[in-house]
C-alpha cells in the first residue's frame, strides 16, 4: 500500500517514505496519474529473447473463503466480499501458455490476462524447477495487472525466490536494491538453481503487507539424481544423496501461511493496520483451513503441469469452479493419500509470521533436509555435504517464518479394516489448529494410508490419484 | 587484524566523517571504533583483560522519529550507549569486569555460557530477599548484584571468570531481568579461539576461518566479521520507568512496538559504527563483503547472531545460506571432530541464543556486459526501482539513472537485503520497512573503483 505521508523530520523523512516505498523506491509509481495512464500498457518482454517462458504469473488481488462463523466483528467475513467468499487477498495466478499481449493486437494487453484482475489465488501456484545442469535456464514472467478492489493503489509486484543462493539483486525481486514490476508491465526472472531442496517465493514489494495478503507460495528444486531407478525404484529424490536415502514415491507441498482478519479487511476498506498488533486469526495449510484442507485439489491440466500445479482454467481464463465453489481460488488440497509401505516426502515451508509446530501423530518422519540443504556434514577440507548423516526422526517439526523442512515417512502397514487408515497432521500450537471456534481447524490435515497397490502412482506433486 | 586507521576511515558508507571514539581515560579499555563497519571491539589486554562498566541512562532514536529512554552498560568514563560495549577477549583469558552502578536499584551482570564466575572473589550466586534460609524469601537476582546508588555513592561489584571456550555470548542483567534487560542492560561478549587456528577463526577448527584484512591476498580486503544483536522495545514499559525509576511493569502486558538490530532500526542500521547522528547507538549492521573466490578472497565472512529479546527472530539473509558452525558458544562438531554444521537461509535465533554463522556470496553466473542476462532489460519507465539499485544487472557496472534521481549506489555494488522474516517485526509502530533490516553489500572484485 503506497500512502504518501510526508513528514518534516529531516532524515526521518527518508524513513517515513521508505515505509511507503516512495523514497527508497522510485520509478513509474512516482509519475502523476495521468502520465501513468498514458504510459500503459507496455511490455518489454515482447520480441526478445524469443524463448518462451516456463511459467507466466500474473499478480493481482482477489477473494478467498475462510469459515464465516464465528464472525470477527467488523473484520470477518468482509462485507465487501463477493458471494461465496469472505476475505480479501493479494496473490498470483498461473497463466502459462497465454501470451501477455493480445495476439490480434500486439500493442494491447491480452484480455484473457487482464481479465484475471481480482481473481488471485492463495496459496500461490505451486511450482518446481530442475536443478540447473548447464542449459536448462528457467524463465518466469511476471505481469502486474493491478488491483481491482483498490484502484487507488499502484503497487508494484515482484517474485522473490526465498533462499536462492548467490542471487543477483536484478533477479531477487527485492525492490530497494533492485526493482519491481509496476502495473501493466512484464518482467522476466531468470533462475539457474544449483541447490535442490524446498524453497518458497513471495512478492517482496512492501513485503509485510504483500506477503501477509497472500502473495506467497512454495517452490522446490528437483535434484539431477532424479531418474536414477537403481538408487530408488521411483527415481524420485529430494537431494543428490548418492545412496537413495532421500528417495520417495509421493511428494506433497505443505505450505503454511496466516490470515490476520483485520489487516485483510483494512486493505479492502482503504485502511492501514498497525502491524505490531499482529495476530493469527486463521492458520492456513496450502491456502485452506481444516476441514477444507481435506477437500480435493481443483483439477489440473496434466499436459501443462510440467513445472507447476497448473489448475484447469475456464474459457475466459478464470480458474475452474470446483465441487465446493467457495474454494475456487484455493485450489490446492493438503490431503495426503498413499499406499502402505510407500515413502512419502512432505515439503514444509512457512511464510506465516509465527513459529509452527507440525505434528504427525502415529508416524515418525525422518528429516532429510532443511532450508534446501541435505542433512549431512562437510567432510574435512571439502565443501560438499557428503559427511556425517545428521538426519533424524521426529513426530514434530518446529519451524518459524521463512524456514523449510523436508521430511520423509514410510506409510505403515494397513490395519486391514475398511477404507484407509487415517493419521492426523496438525499444528501442535493449538491456537493455530482451530478456526476461532474451538475444535479442529486451521493447520490440520490427514494422511490416508490405503492397502498396498490401491492408489496409482502420482503424476505430479500433491496429486491424490483417484482411489479405484 | 589490521587496524590501519587511514584505510578504515575512508571506508565509510554514509557519514561524511567517521568518528573515532577513544577511551577518555588512560588505562581503560579501548573501544576500537575507528572501523566504520563490522564488529567494533572493546578490548583489554590479554591474558588478563579488565573492563570497567557503569550503568547509565540515556535516549536512543527510533526509525519512526520517536526517541526512547533506556538503561545501558557503558565503559567507565564514557556516556550512555546502547547496546552495551562489545567485549572481545581471547580464549583462556582471565576476564575481570568491574560494574559501577549509578541506578537507584540493585543491578548485576550475568554471563550465560561462562562457568565458575566469581563475584568479588567468591562464586557468584543468586540473591534472595529476605536472605536464605527463610521460607518467605524470593529470588531477586539470578546472580550477585552491585548495590543500588546510595546518595551519590554508586554500588560496585567485580566479576571475574576464565573465558574457557571460544564463541559468541550474551552478557545481561540477572536482576529483575524482565525490567532491566528489557530496559537495555545487555551486550555482547566475544571469545576468540586460542588454538592453532588463530584469532581470525570462530572456533578451534580450520574451517571456521573468516576473512580479515590480514589473511586475504588481495589488497583492499577488510575484516568481514559482523554482529547481529536482536532486541525489541515495548514503549509503555520504558515510559513507565522513565516517569518513575522504581516502577515495575506488568510483563503480562508486554507488547513490543519496536524491533532493533545492534540497537538500531533500519535504515539507521546501515549507517557506520559511531555515526555522529546516532550518538548513543554506536553499532552499525551493514555487512560489506567481496565476492568469494580464491586466491584474493579465499575465506567467508562471519556473522555473530544474538537474541537478547523475548521473542523469536527468524532472520533471513537473502542470497546466501549461512553455514551454522556454532551455537551458544559451542562448535557444531562431533567428539571425533566430524563436522555437523548445517546451512540455513533463515537463522532462527531464539531468546537468549547465539548463532555463529559463516556466509559468502559467490558470483555464480558471472553476468557482465559481455555475458549479459538473457532477457530484455526493461526501460527505466517500466521499473519500480530502489535507492540502492545500480540500474544495471552487473556487479561493478552502473547504468543510466533517471533524471531527478539520487542513487545511493556508488560503484555498481550489490545490495542484498537481510531481514527478520517475522515481517510484522520489521515495522516501528506504524513505520514500515524499519527494524531489524540490513544489507549484505557486495563490492566488485578487487581492484575496483569503489571508495574503500
Amino acid at each position: 500500500m503506497s500512502n504518501n505521508k510526508l513528514s518534516n523530520h529531516g532524515r526521518r523523512r527518508f524513513l517515513k517514505l521508505a515505509g511507503t516505498g516512495l523514497a527508497v523506491t522510485g520509478g513509474i509509481g512516482l509519475l502523476p496519474g495521468q502520465l501513468r495512464r498514458q504510459l500503459l500498457p507496455v511490455s518489454d518482454a515482447i520480441g526478445a529473447p524469443n524463448d518462451p517462458a516456463n511459467l507466466f504469473f500474473v499478480g493481482t488481488d482477489g477473494w478467498i473463503s475462510l469459515p464465516a462463523s464465528p464472525a470477527i466483528p467488523t473484520f470477518h467475513p468482509d462485507t465487501y466480499a463477493p458471494t461465496n467468499f469472505t476475505t480479501y487477498i493479494f496473490g498470483f495466478r498461473n497463466m502459462t501458455g497465454i501470451p501477455p499481449m493480445d495476439p490480434a493486437n500486439p500493442l494491447n494487453m491480452n484480455p484473457l490476462v487482464i481479465g484475471q484482475k481480482n481473481k488471485a489465488q492463495h496459496s500461490a501456484p505451486l511450482f518446481w524447477v530442475d536443478e540447473f545442469t548447464g542449459s536448462n535456464t528457467f524463465r518466469l514472467d511476471l505481469l502486474n495487472v493491478g488491483l481491482a478492489q483498490r484502484p487507488d493503489l499502484t503497487d508494484s509486484h515482484s517474485v522473490h525466490w526465498h533462499g536462492f543462493r548467490n542471487v543477483i539483486p536484478f533477479f531477487d525481486g527485492e525492490p530497494t536494491g533492485s526493482f519491481a514490476v509496476p502495473v501493466g508491465r512484464v518482467f522476466r526472472y531468470i533462475f539457474k538453481p544449483r541447490d535442490p531442496g524446498t524453497y518458497m517465493f513471495h512478492c517482496h514489494v512492501e513485503d509485510v503487507e504483500h506477503v501477509h495478503m497472500g502473495m506467497t507460495g512454495l517452490v522446490f528444486v528437483r535434484p539431477r539424481q532424479n531418474g536414477n531407478t537403481a538408487l530408488y525404484p521411483s527415481g524420485k529424490f529430494a537431494y543428490n544423496d548418492g545412496d537413495g536415502s532421500t528417495g520417495f514415491d509421493r511428494e506433497f507441498a505443505m505450505f503454511l501461511s496466516e490470515v490476520w482478519a483485520e489487516s485483510h479487511w483494512c486493505d479492502a476498506h482503504i485502511q492501514l493496520p498497525e502491524w505490531s498488533d499482529y495476530r493469527v486469526d486463521f492458520a492456513l495449510l496450502n491456502g485452506r483451513v481444516y476441514p477444507d484442507t481435506l477437500e480435493p485439489n481443483s483439477p489440473f491440466n496434466l499436459a501443462t503441469s510440467t513445472h507447476a500445479y497448473d489448475t484447469q482454467r475456464q474459457a475466459d481464463g478464470d480458474l475452474v469452479v470446483p465441487a465446493r465453489p467457495n474454494l475456487q481460488y484455493q485450489p490446492l488440497s493438503a490431503l495426503v493419500t498413499c499406499n502402505a509401505g510407500e515413502r512419502v516426502l512432505l515439503r514444509f515451508a512457512n511464510l506465516g509470521f509465527k513459529e509452527a509446530s507440525m505434528t504427525l501423530a502415529g508416524i515418525k518422519m525422518r528429516v532429510v533436509g532443511k532450508d534446501a540443504t541435505p542433512m549431512r556434514g562437510v567432510i574435512a577440507g571439502g565443501t560438499a555435504r557428503t559427511g556425517v548423516d545428521t538426519s533424524y526422526e521426529t513426530n514434530t517439526l518446529s519451524f518459524g517464518a521463512g524456514e523449510s523442512f523436508d521430511a520423509i515417512f514410510t506409510a505403515p502397514p494397513h490395519s486391514g479394516g475398511a477404507g484407509p487408515d487415517i493419521y492426523v497432521l496438525y499444528n501442535r500450537a493449538y491456537d493455530r489448529s482451530d478456526n476461532q471456534s474451538g475444535g479442529a481447524g486451521g493447520q490440520r490435515t490427514e494422511i490416508r494410508v490405503y492397502p498396498t497397490g490401491t492408489i496409482s502412482a502420482q503424476t505430479i506433486p500433491n496429486e491424490n490419484p483417484t482411489v479405484a | 587484524m589490521n587496524t590501519s586507521t587511514f584505510r578504515q576511515l575512508s571506508r565509510r558508507l554514509a557519514t561524511p566523517l567517521a568518528v573515532v571514539i577513544s577511551s577518555l581515560a588512560v588505562g581503560l579499555p579501548m573501544m576500537a571504533m575507528a572501523d566504520p563497519l563490522g564488529v567494533a571491539c572493546t578490548s583489554g589486554t590479554s591474558p588478563n583483560p579488565s573492563f570497567s562498566l557503569t550503568t547509565q541512562t540515556g535516549d536512543i532514536q527510533l526509525p519512526d522519529g520517536n526517541t526512547m529512554y533506556m538503561w545501558g552498560y557503558s565503559v567507565q568514563g564514557q556516556s550512555f550507549q546502547h547496546p552495551g560495549p562489545v567485549l572481545c577477549v581471547n580464549q583462556g583469558d582471565t576476564v575481570t569486569i568491574t560494574l559501577t552502578n549509578n541506578l537507584p536499584e540493585k543491578v548485576s551482570i550475568m554471563f550465560p555460557g561462562q562457568t565458575d564466575v566469581l563475584a568479588n572473589g567468591v562464586p557468584a550466586q543468586p540473591e534472595f530477599d529476605p536472605p536464605l534460609p527463610n521460607a518467605a524469601s524470593r529470588a531477586i537476582s539470578l546472580t550477585t548484584t552491585a548495590p543500588a546508588l546510595a546518595g551519590n555513592i554508586p554500588g560496585v561489584v567485580q566479576y571475574s571468570f576464565v573465558a574457557s571456550q571460544p564463541g559468541t555470548y550474551i552478557y545481561e542483567s540477572g536482576t529483575n531481568p524482565q525490567k532491566q534487560v528489557r530496559m537495555g542492560l545487555f551486550g555482547t561478549l566475544i571469545v576468540r579461539p586460542a588454538g592453532t587456528g588463530g584469532l581470525d577463526h570462530l572456533y578451534n577448527r580450520a574451517d571456521s576461518q573468516f576473512t580479515t584484512s590480514d589473511n586475504s591476498a588481495g589488497a583492499g580486503n577488510w575484516d568481514e566479521e559482523f554482529l547481529a544483536l536482536l532486541s525489541e522495545i515495548d514503549p509503555y514499559q520504558h515510559w513507565a520507568v522513565e516517569a518513575n525509576l522504581a516502577a515495575n511493569f506488568n510483563f503480562n502486558n508486554y507488547k513490543p512496538r519496536y524491533w532493533l538490530i545492534n540497537g538500531r532500526g533500519f535504515p539507521d542500521s546501515i549507517a557506520d559504527n559511531a555515526a555522529p547522528f546516532l550518538p548513543t547507538q554506536p553499532y552499525g549492521a551493514l555487512a560489506r563483503v567481496h565476492p568469494y573466490g580464491a586466491p584474493a578472497h579465499p575465506y567467508p565472512g562471519a556473522i555473530r547472531y544474538l537474541n537478547v529479546g523475548s521473542q523469536d527472530y527468524p532472520f533471513h539473509p537473502h542470497g546466501n545460506n549461512g553455514s551454522v558452525i556454532g551455537r551458544d558458544g559451542r562448535s557444531l562438531e562431533t567428539a571425533a571432530g566430524d563436522d555437523v554444521s548445517f546451512e540455513k537461509f533463515v537463522v532462527p535465533v531464539g531468546p537468549g541464543q547465539t548463532w555463529d554463522v559463516l556466509f559468502s556470496w559467490h558470483d555464480a553466473e558471472h553476468y557482465s556486459p559481455s555475458n549479459p542476462v538473457d532477457i530484455n532489460i526493461p526501460q527505466i519507465a517500466n521499473q519500480f526501482f530502489g535507492q540502492f539499485y545500480s540500474f544495471s544487472p552487473y556487479l561493478g557496472v552502473q547504468g543510466q539513472q533517471p533524471p531527478n534521481w539520487s542513487s545511493l549506489n556508488t560503484c555498481g555494488e550489490y545490495y542484498i537485503i537481510s531481514h527478520n522474516h517475522a515481517l510484522h517485526q520489521i515495522t516501528s509502530w506504524g513505520a514500515l520497512m524499519t527494524g531489524p533490516v540490513t544489507y549484505m553489500r557486495v563490492d566488485p572484485p578487487l581492484p575496483n573503483s569503489c571508495a574503500q
